[in-house]
């Protein structure tokens, strides 16, 4: 698998599919795992980083799973913000340096960083509601590996990591949720506060520090010492259904009471993507929101979520230099995206399964 | 803005320029008075990292006697390097600043105790860090003879992790 590869698929976690989707896009666990006989990365020698690389290569050969294993250290500055963008790696590990990369399975539900803050960051994400199932498969892939990698751990504080801040489980459990209801009946800010008193965090769509994007929020735990991974999960799959409720009442509210405008927004939204001849990535995102909620309430009835949730990711810049196969500036990006948009809106096409 | 040391909200925010390189440092008013600081007012001529490290050790110093200077045996990371960049050196870190660790652990957690998965129990592999360490050591004063024994003495306990 190469990256050229990624480019004519999409994750399985765009595919709008599973429970809840018109408000989840996807569930997302994360485990900060590192190697007991090496030091963190943050002190590991260059040498000792290509060691740890090669260790979970062997793991993950010996472990049977099909996956592409990305050089981050080797690669552009193109590729490795066309990986961010797909949300297969961090801006840390795009910023880092020395030896360190990423494998990707080819549904990308799998992507596990080498030497980022920690030796290994598994993640794993599905599209939809589905924590539970996520945490079945990530603990599988996880026992996995540890049938060959010795694992920093400590009976008492758990799996030790880099960072204080992530020990003991090493768990985040997430979702990205599309709040634009909340968003446009300015109630957002409350339930965030709601969210953190009870210790829960929302960062933006790529992350901590990400301002928010196209009306996208990622709800996660804080806390990952002293209660299990079953707890933790279980923190979220109570309250995020309070937060759908919320969602799904701002949106009735938005309809039963401005039913023509919000109608008029929408169509608007989608005219203009369909038509425009230059496009920014912030105009883009505006927009698609719109149209993502449109599409779930019955607005807009000749396009299918998973485009939507697609053209979200492959109108980011480096996803359309990538598609055109040569480095664009803004005003071009800008054409490039307005293009790709027409192409993508007035055929439907979904591009190819992953 | 997110504290650099346990991700809580920032609300102590100092920046300083060095050779033309602008250095930030945000931390929460918890772990800003856990390191007693009070007041930004740096001389200019020194660095951020130095003059932090030496409010931390005016404070540290002075409660816990010798753990501000206390550094780990396996690779280096001294308690002070942890408080400036908020990260470990390695997992027996853990165990060689424990009561500094602890009550931070405690505040950012809630709980110092781990419930939940557990590891397997690898004991070779804590032998195959201290050996690492002394490799690093015999590379950098270009003992190479020994740096090619202890090469050979991890690959031994790989075998047999």
């Amino acid at each position: 698998m190469t990256l050229d590869d990624l480019t004519r698929t999409s994750g399985e976690w765009l595919r709008g599919a599973g429970p809840e989707s018109d408000i989840v896009m996807c569930s997302r666990i994360r485990l900060a795992r590192n190697l007991a006989d090496f030091p963190f990365t943050n002190r590991a020698s260059r040498n000792e980083k290509a060691e740890i690389e090669g260790h979970f290569k062997s793991a993950l050969e010996n472990a049977g799973i099909e996956a592409g294993y990305f050089d981050v250290n080797g690669m552009s500055n193109l590729d490795r913000q066309f990986l961010l963008e797909r949300q297969l790696i961090s801006n840390e590990m795009s910023t880092g340096e020395g030896p360190r990369g990423v494998a990707v399975t080819p549904k990308e539900n799998i992507a596990i960083m080498v030497n980022e803050e920690d030796h290994l960051r598994i993640q794993y994400m599905l599209s939809g509601f589905r924590l539970p199932q996520v945490w079945d498969e990530i603990t599988a892939l996880d026992d996995q590996l540890e049938d060959d990698i010795a694992y920093a751990y400590s009976s008492s504080l758990g799996y030790l990591t880099a960072c204080p801040t992530n020990v003991g489980t090493g768990i985040r459990v997430g979702v990205m949720v599309h709040l634009p209801g909340l968003v446009a009946n300015k109630e957002i800010d409350k339930v965030f506060r709601a969210l953190q008193k009870i210790n829960l965090a929302v960062r933006g769509f790529y992350g901590e520090g990400s301002q928010a994007f196209g009306d996208f929020y990622q709800i996660s735990n804080q806390q990952t010492l002293g209660k299990s991974e079953e707890e933790l999960i279980k923190i979220l799959t109570d309250v995020v259904p309070q937060v759908l409720q919320y969602e799904r009442k701002a949106r009735q509210d938005l309809i039963t009471g401005r039913r023509q405008h919000l109608h008029d927004q929408v169509s608007r939204a989608y005219g203009v993507l369909k038509t425009a001849q230059t496009i920014s990535s912030e105009e883009t995102m505006f927009l698609l929101s719109s149209v993502r909620m449109g599409i779930n309430l019955g607005l807009i009835d000749d396009l299918s979520i998973a485009v939507v949730n697609e053209l979200f990711i492959q109108t980011q810049p480096a996803h359309l230099q990538k598609l055109r196969g040569s480095e664009l500036g803004v005003e071009e990006r800008n054409v490039a995206r307005a293009s790709y948009l027409r192409s993508r809106l007035t055929n439907g096409r979904p591009v190819e399964d992953g | 803005m997110i504290c650099q040391r346990c991700h809580n909200e920032a609300s102590v925010h100092l920046t300083e320029r060095v050779d033309g390189e602008r250095r930030e440092l945000h931390l929460c008013v918890d772990c800003a008075r856990e390191g007693a600081l009070r007041s930004p007012d740096s001389p200019p001529d020194l660095g951020l990292e130095s003059v932090v490290q030496g409010l931390i050790l005016q404070h540290v110093g002075g409660l816990v006697g010798e753990l501000a200077e206390l550094a780990c045996p396996d690779c280096g990371t001294r308690y002070m390097d942890y408080w400036s960049d908020g990260r470990l050196g390695c997992p027996q870190d853990y165990r060689v600043f424990t009561k500094g660790l602890l009550p931070s652990i405690q505040r950012y957690q809630g709980a110092t105790r781990h419930v939940g998965k557990t590891a397997r129990l690898r004991p070779a592999a804590v032998h195959r860090l201290r050996l690492r360490s002394q490799l690093r050591e015999a590379v950098a004063r270009e003992d190479y003879e020994e740096a090619a024994r202890l090469r050979d003495q991890i690959r031994l306990k790989d075998k047999h992790a």
